[in-house]
């Protein structure tokens, strides 16, 4: 898929934090290029500490990147500043994960929707007013609750609120950070279904940051897998789930469990041994040897390049064209 | 199945919980029993009781709260209802190991992970500190940690969670017990480090013969490593019997619309995600009727007055709370 068209690009974008250890620095986000389409649900998995968060934050401007470039519709928005910087990036909006620490307990949800619409130039107390009853409605909510505080609210209706106002300001994106995993189980999936009837009915695009895979799989038509800071996989999510390119994507969804108990019970030992290891030091070469079941002499030392699989699908292995055609590690079906 | 008697019977267990405002019954008339050698899986959402029918009994519940327990709990032919602080302080970490959800908050971040270890083997084995602290070690080798020797100088903070964890289930396996509770033991973890904690879970029940009671969500995880499985909901049990037949031809309708809510690889991407409508009952007072019966499309009148008990289906193996699927259970299905 040509990046050009891209409504937002990330470019080797660096983001990185002062190390408890004096005078080191852990490189969270380490020279990462993705690009979201108009309208578009694009994945972003991997596990904690590979940097998804961070990048997330560092695209909406809550972390400031040490170098790389985020462009909105081909605008550099380190090229901006003041006034201008904050109308562009409100086109950009942030869906945390935690739906308990995201509204204020003082307001009442009205009051936090008018707080957004403000923001976005709506003073109008009766366009206000309208604004807040259409907004609740399209994330599903009942226009009763305009008047009612968070505490009177379950997790589930916290985070469409949460989700109203950040389409208060008519954003083109969302960067929505594991916005369902503080949710039951039972109620994940009317969420779910709200961000597709968002992407469909506004066209929003959207960033979806999870350690879910397999809820990314039936949400976003295109998929990037994190390890360590950087991006190792990416492609449309049909193509990186049933045949990945990465040994580490492999890995990681051979090790989901299935609920199938007859599928369980011809369940091998764990592919991967040991936790992902520290990002304050990371591995030489490629960052993935220590824990692949496949690495070389040569992973060692060189930084693995990124390997065209097909038109729209990459992966960052020396190997990634035999793992692609099932030749090494052969990914479990479920 | 395992054809030894239980370990672990409990009946009619009923808990009661008065706060400061109000009277909450977490569990209500929930019964069934483990084996050793065998896994029962406990599943439900958050409020639905799973954690406190396990916990309240053996004395662990949150301060300011005064807790009333009616039923039956025999464990190792001691009746645990009733029971003494300080024959349960014995029990626990004893006879009965205990592993939490965060093992950083249930470590203690001040003390070496050699101590924490040797504390337990102290208190319920009588061993001398030395002895102990030799135990602690070959406790680490049997959760396969690795370099075992360095690790027992080091404090929680300086593991990652997946070694923390293995630090809780050494803790947790000092006593060699005859009983484990495993609440939500892999959801802080991620998930490649999860296959292999269930994999050591199941390798060391295997060897000390524990039984274990296992208390997650995630039905995959469920099927890696129980043999049987209660559904809760509202504080009872819905459904239960062998884990095989209950996750693949599910039969009440809260457990059907769960494994229905699981995505599958035949769903394609921006296809609609199923689930439940409506919400989970928020923790209360009993409820008259069926609890789940505001989500149910299945519910008739008398589902809203009369309590659906416990009873077998059409497969004796398995029971439902659910007076639709007793008397149709096949009519159900092939709906």
């Amino acid at each position: 898929m040509p990046a050009d068209t891209a409504l937002l690009k990330v470019e080797n974008l660096v983001t990185r934090f002062k190390s408890v250890e004096r005078g080191k620095w852990v490189k969270a986000v380490d020279g990462v290029s993705i690009h979201l389409n108009p309208g578009e649900i694009v994945g972003l998995v991997g596990e904690s500490g590979c940097g998804k968060s961070t990048l997330g934050r560092s695209i909406v401007g809550l972390e400031k990147p040490q170098s790389g470039r985020v462009l909105l519709d081909g605008v550099d928005l380190g090229t901006l500043s003041g006034r201008k910087l904050r109308e562009t990036r409100r086109a950009i909006q942030y869906v945390f994960q935690d739906p308990y620490a995201s509204l204020n307990d003082r307001q009442t949800i009205g009051e936090a929707i008018t707080e957004a619409l403000i923001i976005h130039g709506v003073s109008d107390h009766t366009e206000q007013r309208r604004r807040i009853l259409e907004l609740l409605d399209q994330v599903g909510l009942p226009a009763v609750l305009a008047e009612r505080y968070p505490r009177e609210l379950s997790g589930g209706q916290r985070q469409r609120v949460a989700i109203a106002r950040s389409l208060a300001v008519e954003p083109r994106v969302l960067i929505c950070d594991e916005p369902v995993s503080a949710l039951d189980l039972s109620i994940r999936a009317q969420v779910m279904n709200l961000f597709l009837t968002l992407q469909k009915e506004l066209g929003v695009a959207c960033l979806f940051i999870a350690h879910d895979l397999a809820l990314v799989r039936q949400a976003a038509s295109r998929v990037y897998v994190m390890y360590l800071g950087k991006v190792i996989e990416g492609g449309g999510s049909l193509d990186v789930y049933a045949r990945p390119g990465h040994p580490y994507t492999s890995a990681l969804l051979a090790s989901v469990p299935s609920a199938d108990p007859r599928i369980e019970a011809l369940r091998e030992a764990p592919v991967l041994k040991g936790d992902v290891p520290s990002p304050t030091n990371p591995p030489s070469g490629c960052r993935f040897r220590t824990r692949c079941p496949q690495a070389m002499e040569i992973c060692a030392v060189n930084e693995p390049a990124t390997v065209a699989l097909s038109s729209d699908h990459s992966a960052a292995c020396v190997i990634a064209e035999q793992v692609h055609r099932g030749e090494v590690i052969a990914p479990k079906v479920h | 199945m395992s054809t030894s008697s239980p370990i672990l019977t409990v009946r009619d267990l009923c808990i009661d919980l008065f706060t400061a405002r109000s009277a909450l019954r977490p569990v209500d008339q929930v019964s069934y029993s483990v084996a050793a050698g065998e896994t029962l899986a406990i599943v439900g959402e958050s409020g639905s009781g799973k954690t406190v029918l396990n916990f309240a009994p053996l004395g662990l519940m949150p301060l300011g709260v005064s807790i009333h327990v009616s039923g039956s709990i025999r464990f190792d032919d001691k009746e645990l209802v009733g029971m003494n602080d300080e024959a349960l302080r014995k029990l626990r970490g004893g006879s009965i190991g205990v592993i939490f959800q965060d093992p950083m908050s249930a470590l203690n971040p001040a003390r070496t992970i050699r101590r924490q270890i040797a504390e337990v083997a102290e208190l319920h084995l009588s061993l001398t500190s030395t002895q102990a602290e030799a135990r602690a070690l070959d406790l680490l080798k049997m959760v396969r940690m690795s370099d075992p020797e360095a690790r027992l100088r080091q404090y929680p903070h300086e593991l990652s969670g997946g070694l923390r964890q293995r630090v809780m289930i050494a803790i947790a396996i000092a006593a060699e017990p005859k009983l484990l509770i495993a609440d939500e033991p892999t959801t802080a973890l991620d998930v490649t480090v999860q296959a292999q904690i269930i994999s050591l879970l199941k390798d060391l029940q295997k060897r000390l013969n524990m039984a274990m009671v296992l208390i997650t969500h995630d039905m995959g995880v469920v099927a890696g490593i129980a043999s049987r499985l209660a559904v809760m909901y509202a504080g009872r049990v819905m459904e239960y019997g062998p884990v095989q037949t209950v996750l693949t031809a599910p039969r009440h309708p809260y457990t059907m619309g769960l494994i229905d809510a699981i995505p599958r690889a035949e769903d394609l991407p921006g296809s609609a995600f199923r689930g439940l409508p409506g919400m989970p009952p928020v923790l209360g007072p009993p409820i008259p009727g069926c609890a789940f019966v505001e989500r149910c499309r299945h519910a008739v009148a008398t589902c809203e007055t009369t309590r659906p008990l416990l009873a077998p289906t059409a497969d004796r193996h398995v029971l439902a709370a659910c007076p639709i699927v007793n008397r149709s259970s096949e009519a159900l299905h092939a709906g």
